[in-house]
C-alpha cells in the first residue's frame, strides 16, 4: 500500500539510494578485504627479506658461536623498542638478539626444521602484538658437525594495524562521501527529469479550472505523444460540446416556427379539416426537425483516437437489411470493394452515413443499386450509384449548403442528405454528385482514412 | 389476419390496438416482452409488431427467440431511435422491416399488409381471386367491381381464406386466425359464416368460390390474380 502511494520521483529515489548504497558497501568489502590480504603478503615478505638479511651478515664459527657485526644494515635492529626485532636461538639458548630487543623478553617457542618457515602471532606479557617468523638454518664446521639454530624476525603488529585502520578511515570517507555527492546529484536529475510531469499535471489542472482550453505544446519527445492525445480529446470533446450546443439551440429556435404556424392557425382558422391538415404537416416538421437535430448532436465526429473500422463490413450489412425491407422490390445490388478497407471513424456515425445513402438509392431506384469503394493513399472514396430518376433540384441544395438548418424545407430525400453533409463535413471529407451511368444519381463521398 | 402487439406505451399501444381493429385486423396486445413472447410461442400469428425498448425482455431477444423456436411469422419492429446501427441490429435478429416512432398508422398498416402479404406470396395490395378482389387498405371486397356488404367476421374469414387462396385450412386455424385470444370460440360458427360468404360472393351459385373439404376443411377456390 504505502508503495503504491510512493511519488513517482520518491519511488525513483529510493531505488536508486538502495542500489548506490549496495554498490558503495560491496565496493568498499571487497577493497577493504584485498588491503587487508595485500597488506599481510606484503608483511610476510618483508620479514622474509630480514630473513635474509640477516642470514647474509650472519658469520659462525667452528665451535658454532654466532658471530653478528654491531650495526646491522637494517637501522630498526639497533633501535631499541622499534618494533623490528630479531633473535637466534639454538636449543633453548638464546645466541644472539638484535638491539631493538633490549628490555623485552622474547620467548619463542617455534624450532622449525632446517630451512622450514613458520609464521605465528605473539601476544607479549606486556601486551604488545608481533607477527613473527620462524627459520630453521644448520651449520655445518669443517669437520662435518652440524649445529642447529633458529632464526626468529618479529614485527609489531600495531604499526600495521594501524596502517589497516588508516586506510579503512580514508575508504569509508572517500566512498561516503561520493555515495552521498551521488545521491544529492541524483535528486537534482531526478527533479530535473520529471519536470515535465509535474509541469503537465499544472497544465492539466488549468484546464480543469478553465484558465487554458489545451496542454502547450513543448513537452520532452517522451511525453509529447500522451499530451497530444490529450490535446486531440479535448479538442474532440470541445467540438462535440459545441455541436450539443449548437443542435440544442438550432432545435429550440427551428422548433419555433412550426409551433407559431400551428398556434397562427388554431387562432385565425375555423376550419376544422384545415386545421387538422395544419396540425399533420406541423407535427411531421417538427419530427423530422428532432430527428435530424437530435442526429447532429449524436454525431461523434472525426478523432484520431477511434478504432478503425472496417467498411466492408457495415456496406454489408447494411445491405443485408435493406434487401430485406426492399424484398417486395427485387433489386440488384452490385457491391465492389477490393480487400477490406478501414478508416478511423466512428461506427455509428458511418452507419448513419452509409444508411441513408444507401435507403435513398433503395428507395429511388428501379431495380439496380451499385455500390464501389475505391481506396486512395489517404482517403477512401465510396460511390453510390441507382437506375432511378436522380436526385431533385431542392434536395440537391441540401448537399452544397452544407451546415444549412433544415428548418424551412423538409421532406424525407432531403432530410436523410441533410444529415449525410453533416457528418461528411463532420469528418471533413467531400460530397460530390454525379449521374450515374446506370441512370439516375451518382453520389460521391471522400472520407479521410484517419 | 391475427396480429401480435407487443408495445409497453399505454396510450400508443391502445391507439395502435384501436385502429388496426377498426381495419378488421385481429390484434392480442401486449405490454412485456415475456408476456409477448409467449404468446408468440403459443398462438399462430400472421404478424407481428414488436417495440425495441421493451420491460422483462427486450425487443431483440424476443425476435432472436421466436426465431430460434422456428416461428418464422413476419416481425416488424418499432423503434424510437431512429439510429441504423438498430435498426441493422434488429433485422440481423430476424425482423422484416422497421418503423421509427412517430409514425403515420396508415405507413404502419402498409408495412403490416405488405408483410403479410409477402409472406403468403401475394405481389400487389389488394388481393384478387378472379372477380373477387379485396382491399385490406380500405377493407372493400368488390366482385366484379360491385362492392359486397360484410360483416366483421365475415371479412376477417374471407381475408385469411383470400391471403392463403387455394391452401386447405381447417376450422380450427380459421378460428384462431380470426378470434383474439381471450375470445369464445366455437369452431361451429365458421360454418354459419363460410355458409354466408357463400351467400354474398356467389348469389347464383355458378362461381363457387369456397371449397368445402369434407374432414380437412376449407379452400378458397378460385385462382390467383397476380
Amino acid at each position: 500500500m504505502i508503495i503504491k502511494q510512493l511519488s513517482l520521483s520518491n519511488r525513483l529515489l529510493l531505488a536508486v539510494s538502495l542500489v548506490l548504497t549496495a554498490f558503495l558497501g560491496v565496493s568498499a568489502f571487497s577493497l577493504n578485504n584485498a588491503f587487508q590480504s595485500s597488506a599481510d603478503t606484503a608483511h610476510q615478505k618483508r620479514l622474509k627479506n630480514y630473513v635474509y638479511t640477516i642470514l647474509s651478515v650472519a658469520e659462525f664459527s667452528e665451535d658454532g658461536a654466532v658471530i653478528m657485526p654491531e650495526e646491522l644494515a637494517e637501522p630498526e635492529f639497533s633501535t631499541p623498542n622499534s618494533g623490528l626485532y630479531a633473535q637466534i636461538t639454538s636449543g633453548r639458548d638464546i645466541v644472539w638478539q638484535s638491539k631493538s630487543t633490549l628490555g623485552l623478553f622474547i620467548a619463542l617457542p617455534d624450532h622449525p626444521s632446517p630451512s622450514k618457515e613458520y609464521f605465528s602471532t605473539i601476544t607479549l606479557n606486556t601486551g604488545i602484538k608481533l607477527l613473527n617468523l620462524a627459520y630453521g638454518i644448520v651449520w655445518e664446521n669443517s669437520q662435518g658437525q652440524q649445529f642447529g639454530y633458529t632464526l626468529n624476525i618479529s614485527e609489531d603488529l600495531n604499526a600495521i594495524e594501524q596502517q589497516k585502520i588508516g586506510f579503512q578511515r580514508s575508504l569509508w570517507t572517500w566512498l561516503g562521501g561520493t555515495g552521498l555527492i551521488l545521491l544529492i546529484v541524483q535528486a537534482f536529475i531526478l527533479r530535473w527529469s520529471l519536470r515535465p510531469l509535474h509541469d503537465a499535471a499544472i497544465d492539466l489542472h488549468a484546464i480543469e479550472s478553465g484558465d487554458r482550453k489545451r496542454l502547450s505544446k513543448d513537452y520532452p519527445k517522451e511525453l509529447n505523444q500522451l499530451t497530444q492525445n490529450i490535446n486531440t480529446l479535448l479538442d474532440h470533446e470541445q467540438s462535440r460540446r459545441e455541436r450539443y450546443k449548437n443542435s440544442l439551440a438550432d432545435l429550440a429556435h427551428s422548433l419555433k416556427t412550426p409551433l407559431a404556424v400551428f398556434r397562427g392557425e388554431l387562432e385565425s382558422s375555423s376550419d376544422i379539416i384545415e386545421l387538422r391538415r395544419t396540425g399533420h404537416e406541423q407535427l411531421d416538421r417538427i419530427d423530422a426537425l428532432v430527428n435530424y437535430q437530435l442526429q447532429r448532436a449524436s454525431t461523434e465526429g472525426q478523432s484520431s483516437l477511434l478504432a478503425p473500422v472496417s467498411l466492408g463490413e457495415i456496406i454489408h450489412k447494411l445491405l443485408l437489411s435493406l434487401d430485406k425491407v426492399y424484398q417486395s422490390k427485387q433489386i440488384k445490388h452490385q457491391f465492389e470493394i477490393g480487400h477490406d478497407v478501414y478508416i478511423h471513424a466512428d461506427e455509428g456515425d458511418l452507419y448513419e452515413l452509409l444508411g441513408n445513402l444507401l435507403e435513398n438509392a433503395y428507395k429511388y431506384c428501379k431495380n439496380k443499386v451499385h455500390i464501389f469503394v475505391q481506396p486512395h493513399t489517404n482517403t477512401v472514396e465510396i460511390h453510390i450509384e441507382d437506375d432511378g430518376n436522380g436526385i431533385p433540384e431542392h434536395a440537391q441544395d441540401d448537399i452544397i449548403k452544407r451546415g444549412k438548418r433544415v428548418d424551412t424545407q423538409v421532406d424525407g430525400h432531403g432530410l436523410g442528405l441533410a444529415i449525410v453533409s453533416d457528418i461528411v463535413s463532420a469528418y471533413r471529407g467531400e460530397i460530390r454528385l454525379e449521374k450515374s451511368r446506370l441512370g439516375g444519381a451518382n453520389i460521391i463521398i471522400e472520407l479521410p482514412k484517419h | 389476419m391475427r396480429i401480435l402487439l407487443i408495445e409497453d406505451e399505454i396510450h400508443l399501444r391502445e391507439q395502435i390496438t384501436q385502429q388496426l381493429k377498426k381495419q378488421n385486423l385481429t390484434v392480442d396486445a401486449v405490454a412485456d416482452g415475456e408476456e409477448g413472447l409467449y404468446l408468440g410461442l403459443e398462438q399462430p400469428y400472421d404478424v407481428a409488431i414488436i417495440d425495441l425498448g421493451l420491460p422483462k425482455l427486450s425487443g431483440i431477444e424476443v425476435i432472436q427467440q421466436l426465431r430460434k423456436a422456428g416461428k418464422d411469422f413476419p416481425v416488424l419492429i418499432l423503434t424510437a431511435r431512429g439510429r441504423w446501427q438498430d435498426k441493422v441490429e434488429g433485422l440481423e435478429s430476424g425482423a422484416d422491416d422497421y418503423l421509427v416512432k412517430p409514425f403515420h398508422f396508415e405507413e404502419l398498416s402498409a408495412r403490416i399488409n405488405a408483410l403479410a402479404r409477402r409472406a403468403s406470396g401475394w405481389a400487389n395490395s389488394t388481393l384478387t381471386c378472379g372477380p373477387i378482389a379485396l382491399n385490406p387498405t380500405n377493407q372493400e371486397v368488390t366482385n366484379n367491381a360491385v362492392i359486397i356488404d360484410l360483416t366483421a367476421y365475415e371479412y376477417r374469414l374471407l381475408h385469411y381464406l383470400m391471403l392463403h387462396a387455394g391452401e386447405v385450412l381447417s376450422k380450427t386455424e380459421l378460428t384462431e386466425h380470426i378470434y383474439e385470444q381471450d375470445h369464445d370460440r366455437d369452431s361451429n360458427v365458421i360454418e354459419v359464416f363460410i355458409k354466408r360468404l357463400r351467400t354474398k360472393l356467389d348469389p347464383d351459385k355458378t362461381l363457387n368460390p369456397i371449397e368445402t373439404l369434407r374432414g380437412r376443411g376449407y379452400r378458397l377456390a378460385l385462382a390467383r390474380d397476380h
